[in-house]
């Protein structure tokens, strides 16, 4: 059997430190156990490197298993993010994970293993692969969500996260079934041909397999009304896990969709595209107006992450209900996942360097955190101004792409969709400048002093990377662009 | 789109809900109700129950129980080479073999890390 080696290192290179982190663990006395991160750090860098010498190659796909797994420009992007979002995630787990009395290795095999699953969902052309992929990348994570055994809040947040991750995969299961069941087939492109032209008593089971479909991944990246377990998941898990979920895992979410709808439902777009548009409207209205209330940071960032999976949505869903301008809208959707994985990630560190600060999670225990700290505060309004979509900070573009995308559809469907995402983005600015305001303008309690130590090497790296980052891209947006240029492959064929 | 594409779904959801509302008022109108102490017990088998069952069990069993699935169901994969293991060839003798490594260095973990032990000491009182 012929295979591109170099097509599928990146997952080998993960499946090999997975392996290494079990062994290090295992000999390792207590004392030395940071070296499984070191290591993880390590496999994760070196798995960007075939990424690198894919993308400088001239082969534009790379097919492999009779075309289950494809390997584009498409899949090289997000493979990309999903490496880097892991990275961080890495990066802001070691000074979290060492500084309680937890299971190091474990820690790191478990979120090494859901990285390979989200690489494995980026290539999947096939219901079967794309499954493992898609199990791979939450299985651990159920794991991870209850990492603080004697935290009744993380067990609540691991209890929760796991019933409703099993619905929603039940639901999914159901669905490919159907899917498999009308078409006969389990490869993307051959359901594709089969759903063109169904014999009218399958009607009915495709728009039913679908919309199944449709439900199970609108679960993954917890878009309204399928949000419930985000909420307090998010809350109980430990911090750096928290991160993780609501960007890879939710970018995971996100790619799985992608590939199934456009490459293997293309055609009927009739049928999940209105799906797509209810979803994305009730994400951005629900999730910002219950963001509005949250006095906990964390549940704050959980109710933005809704809605910002709303906003995600609103190209994708836009042109797919105006049946036009689809690679525009995938393009512009991607652009928005990678900006927000960054600045999200960036938020997500300056809550866990900002509970340790302040001692509390409850935005107003923030108050007058930017004269204790001066350097978090600034990194604080960096992050939340960005979520908002402030220029010059990355968000203002992930918004502007957003909006381009949604008005070029043109329909009015597609109008109505920016419009209700424009009101949107006004209540999100309420809450995210609250934080700003909170650290900045509010009185420091009595007896609070400058800050003196600095914080955790490595998370001052993640701080580094994810701020500059949302810097360089607000101000130099054409070097991001082409991220989303690159995805329109996925729309190329036929 | 018209919204008739959406009708196989609350089709399906009518059929749920009313495949639950006809067993169970069915099953109110046509069976006869006459209780007697033995059919009321928590488990209609013969046998008196003497103590709840919601009593503490050592968790070693749950351990050593959910490893042997999970084990069981890893070497099942390998029969399917094994019935193929001569046309398959040396590409099939590595991959297997790639496999069984993964396999077992889960084993070693899991038997240096203790979970395999039956004779630990517990913390807590074990039931009688």
């Amino acid at each position: 059997m012929q295979i591109d080696w170099l097509a599928i290192a990146p997952e080998i290179v993960v499946a090999v430190t997975i392996l290494g982190v079990l062994a290090a663990d295992l000999v390792l006395p207590r004392p030395l156990k940071y070296w499984t991160a070191t290591l993880a750090v390590v496999g994760l860098t070196l798995a960007v490197v075939p990424l690198i010498l894919m993308a400088a190659s001239s082969v534009e796909t790379r097919s492999l298993f009779e075309g289950s797994y494809v390997v584009d420009d498409f899949a090289l992007v997000l493979k990309g993010l999903f490496l880097i979002a892991g990275y961080l995630v890495v990066l802001m787990s070691v000074s979290y994970i060492e500084s309680d009395r937890y299971y190091q290795g474990e820690y790191y095999l478990l979120l090494l293993s859901s990285v390979l699953g989200s690489l494995v969902i980026a290539s999947a052309r096939d219901l079967i692969v794309l499954f493992i992929g898609v199990e791979l990348t939450t299985g651990p994570l159920f794991m991870l969500a209850g990492w603080r055994k004697g935290d009744i809040r993380s067990n609540e947040a691991s209890l929760k996260f796991f019933i409703l991750g099993v619905l929603s995969t039940a639901i999914l299961l159901w669905g490919m079934a159907m899917l498999y069941g009308v078409s006969g087939e389990v490869r993307f492109d051959q359901i594709r041909s089969a759903l063109a032209d169904p014999s009218p008593a399958a009607q009915p089971l495709v728009g039913l397999a679908i919309l199944f479909v449709l439900v199970g991944f609108a679960f993954k990246v917890s878009a309204v009304p399928f949000h419930f377990w985000a909420p307090d998941t998010y809350e109980g898990a430990p911090t750096p896990v928290t991160a993780y979920l609501s960007v890879s895992s939710k970018a995971a979410g996100f790619v799985a969709l992608f590939v199934t709808v456009y490459v293997a439902l293309r055609d009927r777009v009739d049928i999940w595209g209105p799906g797509l548009w209810a979803l994305a409207a009730l994400s951005m209205t629900i999730g910002n107006l219950a963001a509005l209330r949250q006095s906990n940071i964390v549940r704050l960032l959980a109710y933005s992450s809704i809605a910002q999976a709303g906003f995600m949505l609103v190209p994708f869903a836009a042109a797919s209900v105006a049946g036009e301008q689809l690679a525009e809208g995938l393009a512009a959707t991607v652009v928005y996942l990678v900006i927000y994985a960054l600045m999200n990630l960036g938020a997500f560190a300056v809550v866990i360097q900002g509970a340790r600060r302040t001692g509390t999670g409850d935005i107003d225990g923030w108050a007058g955190l930017g004269r204790i700290d001066p350097r978090l505060g600034v990194l604080a309004a960096v992050f939340f101004f960005s979520l908002a979509g402030i220029p010059p900070l990355a968000g203002w573009f992930a918004k502007f792409v957003m909006f381009r995308a949604a008005i070029a559809a043109g329909s009015a469907a597609a109008t109505s969709l920016a419009v209700i995402a424009a009101i949107n983005a006004v209540i999100a600015l309420y809450y995210y400048a609250r934080v700003a305001k909170v650290v900045w303008f509010d009185e420091a309690p009595a007896g609070a002093e400058p800050a003196t130590e600095p914080p955790a090497a490595s998370l001052a790296l993640t701080l580094g990377i994810a701020a500059v980052a949302t810097v360089v891209v607000g101000v130099f947006p054409a070097v991001f662009a082409v991220f989303g240029e690159a995805t329109r492959v996925l729309l190329a064929s036929g | 789109m018209t919204l008739a594409d959406y009708l196989p779904l609350a089709l399906m959801g009518i059929l749920a809900a009313g495949f639950v509302a006809v067993s169970l008022v069915a099953s109110r109108l046509f069976s006869p109700n006459r209780p007697t102490p033995e059919k009321l017990a928590p488990y209609e088998c013969g046998i008196i129950p003497e103590t709840e069952a919601t009593q503490r069990f050592p968790v070693k069993f749950y351990l050593v129980a959910m490893l042997f699935v999970i084990f069981d169901v890893e070497i099942v994969f390998l029969f399917a080479w094994a019935t193929r293991w001569l046309e398959l060839g040396w590409y099939g003798i590595a991959a297997a073999g790639l496999f069984t490594l993964f396999v077992l260095e889960t084993l070693v973990y899991v038997w240096k890390r203790g979970a395999l032990d039956w004779n630990v000491k517990t913390s807590g009182p074990l039931p009688a």
